[in-house]
């Protein structure tokens, strides 16, 4: 719908529009003393000083009549004006917080880009804190995100490409690459998979995510989702597709494979050496993480002849007077430090305190000592829970955790037949998953021998060839 | 059609879940065997005997605590005994006794009672062999007298008899024959095998009997039939190459006193060699050995004394061998030091020929000993400077 050359049908139809707006101020003005028009704006979206000085004021003493939308635009003191012509376009432009101005006799309005918004200071990611690194991390305001990454990346090959999602929201949402080094089709299938959600509201970048993975029912994270800039931009440089959001400080990264999301980028800020014998030391805990309790309870009920006879006897002797089942204990175990770790996350930091002395008590000492659980077991927990830990990204810790269960299940009926088993079918459907066409478990498979230097060890810098093949 | 295909494998899983906890053994139901005897009893029944560890001491209130003091593990096990005609038997009429499931995958000693020894090891072997459970690992012992009296010990320092016997097998001080080598030396072309000999310190008043290894029997064909003494013994693990560790003590000539030497990182090699009609077998004993005490006049920083001293020392271990070759060639005619199969690996048409004269050609065997023990440290002082006349 095209804006009309009578300012007073413009503002009766965005009066219409934004009734029962109180926040939204129609402002009423003479440019020049003789052409009226309307200044539209939402009240605490814009700076309003800079408004009196650089547009209001000029214009009160502003150009002739009917000498054109554009000496108008030159009379204002502002440097980004746009010139909208639709009235949806305008819609949006002032639900950005973009004040615009309606002038009587012409079908367009001068949009100002004066938009204001409360904003976080840049603060380091809680959730993603480094030793050695850079300490800013994205905050709410997509535009000052971009601004980070660009930061980053001096290039004019930088591209961002812009859409909006949802049709209530309407959120802005970038689409950013470096152009040359991700593959056009890449960014294709993007845009192509974006543009194809229906969603009435983007609150966060989970939102989108689940609409564009390849895989919609796997536990496992397909995209991966990072607070931080650098890590964001030394993807781009890799030629894959950051998204972000408007609203949160969460951007996706696309393709994505399994062994990216037990990196960090302390892998690369640290000496190789111990950058590799990191990245070691979190692969086995992060095996451990998913088959502790399940090897625990496999030999404890099916393979006692495995575990050496000093330990076996200790362990008969600790078990003996336990009135569960080693499968039982586990799961009860473990439930329980679910439950425990997601009280604690959610507790405000003075009430968190309580919450993990109760635990230290109840699935510790207290359990061991009322003869509901034995010691083994509660070590055995305690271990799971550190390689829990352990996993750097929230979003590939979470699917472990819970396909713990189901392995604890089968290690209890079936011995290491039963994990043997759990593994196999993990790792099918992690082998057959696909992050925008790229195998998720590559380079290990399919094997590429290239890739495997970022894989089995954090080679030197000067053997990374940071580019993604393909 | 897709969502049938994923779901496949989740139906074919129901089958296995319904297999269920069949053969589920959770600790709290087995009785834990850390060593097991096997006697013969007069009439020719077998008598099986288990240590069990009580996994519920009485008395206790420890719940499922770890055990705070090291020492409360000790005497916290019972001997249960059962008889059968043969060693399956008395396993099973065992396992009718006792509330819990026998677990054999913890048992880490097995004795032989003597009597059991001299009737025949085959038939109990073939029972441990075709075990499921049964660790390849264990030890093998033969006990003077009834292995019962040795499994009803409790030793004043190790934990439980078995503890006790391990370490002392594991010291390479005595012979160290597991379950694996005893069947492998049973089936062996020598047809000759060798156990260690478990005896019992007789009770002092101050402390309790404990076992200790002493020497070891001589098995021919299945059967025990004779003993060597310590000396003998550790000539046969001279041969075997199974001396890891020892201190040998010598007395050179016109020295005045003794020299004591650790030996280390030794090797011993056969080389067999057939001429003829005469079987040669050479044997090559390196290693390197280092000084501990010195008492003799011997200034050990002079390389001519040093070489003294080395002469002395493969002088005394030529001397231990050639007791055992002895003893092994002419008293038992049996093949201890798996020469058979040396020949065998090195002349095998000849040696398969030859195969049912191996009883006769082994007394014959020439054994030529080449020994190459060298001092590689003499220590930090060179003479025995507390000695008077030295200074």
């Amino acid at each position: 719908m095209m804006l009309s050359e009578h300012l007073r049908e413009n503002v009766l139809r965005l009066e219409a529009a934004y009734s029962d707006c109180a926040d939204v101020i129609f402002h009423d003005m003479l440019i020049g003393g003789h052409t009226p028009a309307m200044l539209v704006y939402i009240e605490g979206l814009i700076r309003l000083d800079e408004l009196d000085r650089h547009v209001v004021e000029p214009l009160r003493d502003g150009p002739g009549p009917n000498s054109g939308l554009e000496s108008i635009r030159r009379q204002t003191a502002v440097a980004s004006v746009k010139t909208v012509d639709s009235f949806h376009r305008l819609v949006d432009e002032i639900a950005d917080g973009c004040p615009a101005l309606l002038v009587d006799g012409y079908n367009a309005a001068l949009v100002f880009g004066l938009s204001d918004r409360e904003q976080r200071a840049i603060e380091e990611p809680t959730a993603e804190s480094v030793l050695r690194g850079p300490r800013e991390g994205f905050i709410e305001t997509m535009r000052t995100n971009i601004a980070l990454l660009r930061r980053k990346i001096r290039s004019p090959k930088l591209k961002v490409v812009t859409l909006r999602l949802g049709s209530s929201s309407k959120t802005p949402i970038a689409v950013m690459y470096v152009e040359d080094i991700a593959d056009p089709s890449l960014v294709r299938e993007v845009m192509n998979r974006l543009e194809r959600i229906e969603i009435t509201d983007v609150l966060e970048t989970a939102y989108i995510e689940e609409w564009i993975e390849d895989n919609r029912y796997s536990p496992f994270p397909q995209l991966l989702s990072t607070e931080r800039p650098d890590v964001a931009s030394a993807y781009l440089l890799e030629g894959r597709v950051v998204i972000l959001v408007d609203g949160t400080p969460t951007v996706l990264v696309a393709p994505i494979t399994f062994f990216a999301l037990l990196q960090t980028p302390e892998d690369y800020y640290e000496r190789y050496v111990v950058g590799t014998a990191i990245r070691w030391l979190r692969y086995f805990f992060f095996a451990i993480s998913l088959l502790g309790p399940s090897l625990y309870v496999a030999v404890v009920t099916f393979h006692q002849e495995m575990i050496p006879t000093t330990l076996m006897l200790t362990m008969a002797r600790s078990r003996e007077q336990i009135p569960f089942t080693a499968l039982m204990e586990a799961v009860l175990m473990e439930t329980m430090f679910e439950a425990l770790r997601e009280a604690g996350a959610r507790l405000p930091k003075q009430i968190g305190s309580a919450v993990s002395i109760v635990g230290a008590l109840v699935i510790g000492q207290a359990a061991i000592s009322a003869g509901i659980v034995s010691a083994p077991m509660v070590m055995v927990v305690a271990i799971t829970g550190i390689a829990s830990f352990m996993a750097p990204r929230y979003t590939i810790g979470i699917p472990i955790r819970l396909l713990r269960f189901p392995v604890m299940f089968l290690a209890g009926m079936m011995g290491l037949l039963g994990v043997i088993l759990g593994v196999i079918v993990i790792l099918n459907h992690l082998l057959n998953l696909r992050s925008f066409g790229v195998p998720y478990m590559s380079p290990l498979a399919p094997l590429e021998k290239r890739g495997l230097k970022d894989v089995l060890w954090r080679a030197p810098r000067w053997m990374l060839n940071r580019r993604a093949k393909g | 059609m897709k969502k049938a295909l994923t779901l496949a494998p989740v139906i074919l899983l129901f089958p296995l879940l319904a297999a269920g906890c069949w053969n589920a053994r959770e600790v709290n139901d087995l009785a834990i065997i850390t060593a097991a005897g096997i006697d013969r009893l007069e009439d020719g029944r077998i008598e099986l005997s288990v240590k069990i560890y009580l996994t519920s001491p009485i008395g206790s209130e420890s719940g499922g605590r770890m055990s705070d003091q090291p020492n409360s593990d000790k005497g916290t096990s019972v001997v249960l005994s059962a008889t059968g005609i043969n060693t399956a038997d008395a396993a099973s009429r065992l396992q009718k006794m006792i509330s819990r499931t026998v677990f054999w995958g913890q048992t880490e000693v097995y004795l032989f009672g003597e009597r059991m020894a001299r009737a025949g090891l085959e038939e109990p072997m073939e029972f441990l062999m075709r075990h499921y459970a049964s660790r390849e690992r264990s030890l093998m012992f033969v006990s003077e007298g009834t292995a019962k009296d040795v499994l009803l010990l409790s030793p004043p320092i190790d934990r439980s008899v078995a503890d006790a016997l391990i370490a002392m097998a594991e010291q390479q001080t005595g012979l160290n024959i597991t379950m694996k080598d005893l069947a492998q030396m049973l089936v062996g072309k020598s047809g000759a095998a060798v156990l260690p000999i478990v005896r019992i310190s007789t009770e002092t008043d101050r402390q309790a009997a404990y076992p200790f290894i002493e020497g070891m029997a001589v098995i021919k064909n299945g059967r025990m039939i004779g003993r060597m003494n310590e000396q003998a013994t550790r000539g046969v693990m001279w041969l075997r190459n199974e001396i890891k560790r020892s201190t040998v003590t010598v007395t050179p000539d016109d020295s005045g006193g003794y020299v004591s030497v650790h030996l280390l990182r030794n090797h011993t090699r056969l080389l067999p060699r057939i001429e003829g009609d005469r079987w040669i077998m050479t044997v090559r004993v390196t290693g390197q050995d280092d000084v501990v005490e010195n008492t003799s006049d011997l200034d050990l920083s002079v390389p001519k004394h040093i070489g003294k001293v080395e002469e002395e020392l493969e002088k005394f271990v030529e001397a231990r061998m050639r007791l055992a070759l002895e003893l092994a060639q002419q008293e038992f005619g049996a093949d201890v030091f798996r020469f058979a199969d040396a020949f065998w690996r090195k002349y095998p048409k000849i040696w398969t020929a030859n195969a049912d004269r191996w009883d006769e050609i082994f007394p014959k065997v020439e054994v030529r000993i080449e020994t190459d023990l060298r001092i590689a440290r003499p220590g930090l002082v060179g003479r025995n400077f507390f000695r008077r006349e030295q200074r």
